[in-house]
């Protein structure tokens, strides 16, 4: 009897921690969908509700704010189909080939994962200067499209695959391309898809790359518009909170959709390194 | 022998995106940052001279550096026993069998999936005057600055720290989880026959088993703290009065702002030394922590 009167305090306890979690993103969602938004005073809102798609219109009407929702779709699906074909290729030859400095360049791999980004954010900008980069889609793209993480993913789960496809297919006479992509890749399809889930994800939420290596207003993406709009004049809330939500949106379908997946690579990814 | 060159060739072909990335993007930026901090290269002028340590001894009579090395300090220092414990306590209510454990722990995670940014603009309109934390401070009786959170000197780190705790517990409660889940049922069922209370079994099986998934997340989160830059930038820039400014958004405003590229590396790299003796003083603890257990 005490146990479950202690158990209902417990469950009360989270669930007003739950609550309390959700609570900013629930205001931003009731900010995004309000005819009248005044961020002073809940009451006048929660009187006077009606939704409203207005907010969306008028965001979307912004110049070049529909073209940083493209640029960020066609710099994720970019980096996400590179990493999930690169960190197969060097994951595989990782787990596979038998080569001279194997331990050291895997321990590169591990390595990097340590070192603070912000050490390397000015000669990166001047690299990308150098090699013409600079506010083009190859900056946003190809310093990301081997990440040390999917690397490490990959080669951990090709080491436990069975050999014997692998090698009945050379015996056959079949290329290493073609051992890889028609034979390893489909067995590798669990651990691809964790790896695409969250390269996607992070990113969709990147911030600091994509701002220190674009200026112009049409190369940006969504979290560097929104980060921006913010900073240029009066700030329109709704409007704001609109804008947030077409950036949240995608994730938390992708969060629903694909959790397991997203919990193992996280835990896998931690446990990992 | 033929096969054997093929192989070879292969081999290297499936290890060049590795080898480009790493050398390109790593590896040079790093050494290159490293030359620029011993010179006095500016974007903008035509001469770079190498002017030996002068850029670091400048540094450490740079007041405005000081202050971001003390923000930092107190960023990283003010939030982690904080996320480490509440992500510990989270990871304890959602692992044990009750009705919708599943939902708490996917509802805890959801604001460490969220952009950062939008967080940050969230909180900048909840923080501000008139805004709905500062009205319930207001209700509950607690003094708050007359311009909103963000806009005093004396309110606007912690409410940084604030807002970075409340995101960043539900990824470390996820890790907590894991680690939980790898203890073996057995110990606790040993336990419970030897008469011990559920305080005991936490104290003596739970936590010492946590300890190397505990260290390790706080090896992450130092790691990480340490380059706290977007919340400032999205929020405060840096202000009110430096008192939010952060190494990194020292970095980032001397480096790619001001363009004095060359005093920015040096920041950079006293930064990049800070938290790699953080981290091999951690590494250390943890090794003692495992042999010791062993």
């Amino acid at each position: 009897m005490k146990r479950t009167v202690a158990n209902w305090i417990l469950w009360i306890l989270m669930l007003t921690v739950l609550i309390g979690m959700l609570l900013p993103l629930w205001w931003m969602l009731f900010g995004a969908f309000s005819e009248s938004f005044d961020s002073g005073s809940l009451w006048k809102n929660l009187s006077g509700y009606s939704i409203t798609l207005d907010n969306f219109k008028s965001i979307l009407s912004v110049k070049n704010f529909g073209r940083s929702i493209i640029n960020s779709a066609i710099v994720g699906t970019a980096v996400t189909a590179g990493n999930a074909i690169f960190c197969l290729m060097v994951g595989y030859a990782f787990a596979r080939y038998r080569f001279i400095g194997k331990k050291l360049l895997f321990i590169t791999v591990a390595g990097v994962l340590m070192i603070p980004v912000h050490i390397i954010i000015i000669p990166l900008f001047l690299l990308i200067n150098k090699l013409g980069w600079y506010d083009t889609y190859a900056a946003l793209i190809v310093p990301f499209l081997v990440n040390p993480l999917g690397i490490l993913l990959l080669a951990q789960y090709i080491r436990e695959l069975p050999v014997d496809l692998e090698e009945a297919a050379r015996i056959d006479g079949a290329g290493e391309l073609r051992i890889l992509f028609s034979i390893v890749m489909p067995m590798c399809k669990p651990v691809l898809a964790v790896l695409a889930v969250q390269i996607f994800m992070t990113n969709w939420n990147a911030f600091l790359m994509p701002f220190i290596l674009t200026s112009s207003d049409s190369m940006r993406t969504l979290p560097v518009m929104l980060a921006l709009l913010q900073g240029y004049q009066q700030i329109n809330w709704p409007q704001l909170f609109a804008a947030s939500t077409i950036s949240v949106i995608p994730v938390i379908l992708v969060f629903l959709v694909f959790q397991k997946r997203i919990v193992s690579g996280i835990v896998a990814g931690a446990l990992k390194s | 022998m033929n096969r054997m060159t093929g192989r070879k060739s292969v081999t290297f072909a499936f290890l060049l995106p590795w080898l480009i990335t790493l050398s390109l993007f790593w590896l040079y930026p790093l050494l290159h940052s490293l030359y620029l901090s011993f010179t006095d290269y500016e974007l903008l002028s035509s001469t770079t001279e190498f002017i030996g340590l002068q850029n670091y001894i400048r540094l450490f009579g740079d007041p405005t550096f000081l202050e971001a090395l003390k923000n930092t300090a107190i960023f990283v220092i003010g939030t982690i026993p904080f996320t480490t414990v509440i992500a510990l306590g989270l990871a304890l209510l959602v692992n044990r069998k009750i009705p919708g454990a599943q939902i708490f722990r996917s509802g805890y995670f959801v604001p460490s999936i969220t952009s950062l940014v939008v967080m940050a603009l969230i909180f900048t309109n909840l923080y501000s005057k008139g805004g709905y934390l500062t009205m319930l401070c207001d209700f509950a009786g607690l003094p708050t600055p007359d311009r909103g959170f963000l806009l005093s000197e004396t309110t606007a780190l912690p409410a940084i720290m604030a807002m970075d705790i409340w995101i960043a517990c539900g990824y470390y409660m996820l890790l907590f989880l894991a680690g939980l889940k790898s203890i073996p049922e057995e110990q606790y069922e040993a336990a419970e026959l030897d008469g011990a209370s559920s305080w005991d079994k936490f104290w003596r099986i739970t936590l010492p088993q946590l300890r190397p998934i505990a260290l390790y997340i706080i090896l992450i989160n130092t790691i990480k703290s340490f380059q706290v830059f977007v919340e400032v930038f999205v929020m405060t820039k840096g202000g009110p009065l430096n008192s939010t400014l952060t190494a990194v958004y020292f970095v980032y405003d001397r480096g790619l702002h001001k363009f004095n590229m060359g005093y920015a590396s040096a920041a950079a790299y006293v930064l990049f030394l800070i938290i790699m003796l953080f981290a091999l003083v951690q590494m250390r603890v943890f090794k003692v922590g495992r042999s010791t257990a062993e």
